[in-house]
């Protein structure tokens, strides 16, 4: 299998603190990875550094090779924690603007997905509670078929019926080829679809390992591992 | 890219500019029409009219210039940076596109504020008289000046258009060193903007010593229009080479921040 996703030595200080120290990490092709970590621990600097969005301060990112830049972004499909939709376009313009700028965007898989959601396309993003407007977001990262998705906190702010649909939809959506990158601390809602895990801690990595493994070798679900190592 | 950039940022903006140029259109035509009717009897709603035609002129301006930092600002470097920068495209073309619909958009609304004017003073034969005052002028630019009347027309077009610029840049230029002083970004930015225009005065003076002694030249040797106007043509030559040199620093700092010294909060 080939290295989709690759970090070396990657640091990235902030003016009064480091976030994330000296990671190595290769994540390869065709799996559901978690990023699990406790607040503040450097999950969504990692996939803001992935998406060029910061600049490291010392070391390497690649992604399938190559430095974050256009050829990257065209096969990156991301989800960051903020809302970055403008509040004045209605969703089927946003979803234009997908259409117009990304060649691997399916309009028709965002439309159903709207419709199985229960959001209204013409509805203008202004009017939409905060909840309505992730579910948004969701959709039009899922309606790509990237290479990766680096989902950060993609469960975070919605209700528990439609975490289930949307994992469902993470699940379904992506081809064996393509690699799922989630970041959360909600890891009990997610274990189940995972493939491996990275645990992250005060910006470097304690430990990487496929959830099979875990389970077999140290007896215990993520979830319990996770309460084990981050003991407060 | 840039093509479906500047479709987006025309669409964004528009939704603002064209209802206030409509605005002002419509006051300038209540204005008018009110004054016609008897100046007497209805001063108060004529003055009433007016005081809104001024205020949606000054709107007018003052959102050009609002809407040049905010789109630039809020669109790039706040939370819809996430999505604009993430799109496949380089940071220049992000840049060009909202340099040219701000441009736009303070040309049009110079014409735009003309033709209001237009409407409220317009008297019958103005059109006429302002006509023939354009050939005269014309007629007699041309007698004088031959067929070099079109180029430094040109060269004034350009001129213009290239301040336009600067003065954008110079804004881009200052919010993006600004983006660099994670904690206090708009302070910063200020600071920015100051030794920026400073830098650039410092960089006037030195040119124009440079420059000095050849105009120094041609203006002692002016007797006659066609001299004035090749000293004209120098110092609009000069300009337009300090303006250029000047956006092309402004776009550089831009680009190259936005590239290779993003830090989205």
């Amino acid at each position: 299998m080939s290295v989709i996703l690759e970090c070396t030595e990657l640091t990235k200080k902030f003016a009064s603190k480091i976030a994330v120290s000296g990671v190595n990490l290769k994540v390869e092709r065709g799996q559901i990875v978690g990023l699990l970590g406790p607040n503040g621990s450097g999950k969504s600097t990692i996939i803001k550094l992935a998406n060029g969005l910061l600049t490291p301060t010392r070391g390497n990112i690649l992604i399938g090779g190559r430095k974050p830049g256009i050829e990257t972004k065209k096969i990156v499909s991301y989800l960051p924690e903020k809302t970055y939709l403008n509040d004045w376009m209605r969703v089927h313009q946003i979803i234009e603007l997908f259409s117009d700028f990304y060649d691997n965007f399916k309009p028709e898989k965002a439309y159903d997905m709207l419709k199985r959601l229960n959001i209204n396309a013409n509805d203008r993003l202004k009017t939409m509670s905060k909840g309505t407007k992730e579910k948004v977001q969701l959709i039009l990262v899922m309606s790509r078929e990237a290479e990766l998705y680096l989902l950060d906190e993609p469960i975070g702010g919605v209700d528990p019926a439609a975490r289930d649909y949307i994992l469902a939809t993470i699940l379904s959506n992506y081809n064996e080829n393509a690699t799922v990158i989630i970041s959360t601390h909600l890891i009990s809602d997610i274990e189940k679809i995972l493939d491996s895990v990275i645990f992250i801690n005060q910006g470097q990595v304690v430990l990487t390992s496929t959830v099979d493994d875990i389970r077999d070798e140290k007896g215990k679900s993520v979830d319990g591992l996770f309460r084990e190592v981050f003991k407060c | 890219m840039l093509s479906k950039l500047l479709k987006y940022e025309i669409k964004a903006t528009g939704r603002i500019f064209l209802p206030l140029f409509l605005a002002l259109l419509i006051f300038a035509g209540i204005t008018r029409f009110i004054s016609a009717v008897g100046p007497e009897k209805w001063a108060t709603p004529a003055i009433l009219s007016m005081i809104i035609y001024i205020i949606i002129m000054v709107g007018m301006f003052v959102m050009t210039f609002l809407m040049m930092i905010q789109r630039f600002y809020k669109n790039l470097l706040s939370d819809e940076g996430y999505l604009m920068l993430t799109l496949p495209t380089k940071p220049w073309k992000h840049i060009t596109s909202k340099l040219l619909v701000s441009m736009l958009w303070m040309g049009v609304s110079v014409i735009v504020a003309m033709i209001s004017i237009l409407i409220i003073a317009f008297n019958k034969g103005d059109i006429s008289d302002i006509a023939k005052g354009f050939t005269r002028f014309y007629h007699l630019v041309l007698e004088q000046l031959g067929a070099s009347a079109y180029l430094m027309t040109f060269e004034i077009i350009i001129a213009i258009l290239l301040s336009l610029a600067s003065g954008i840049l110079i804004v881009y230029a200052s919010i993006a060193l600004g983006h660099l002083f994670s904690p206090h970004r708009t302070l910063a930015s200020f600071g920015a903007f100051i030794v920026l225009s400073t830098l650039t005065k410092i960089f006037f003076i030195l040119v124009s010593f440079n420059g000095f002694s050849n105009i120094y030249f041609n203006i002692s040797s002016i007797n006659d229009l066609v001299g004035l106007q090749s000293t004209m043509q120098m110092v609009i030559g000069y300009g337009i080479i300090f303006t250029g040199i000047q956006c092309a620093a402004y776009f550089t700092v831009t680009n190259f921040i936005l590239s290779k010294r993003l830090n989205l909060d």
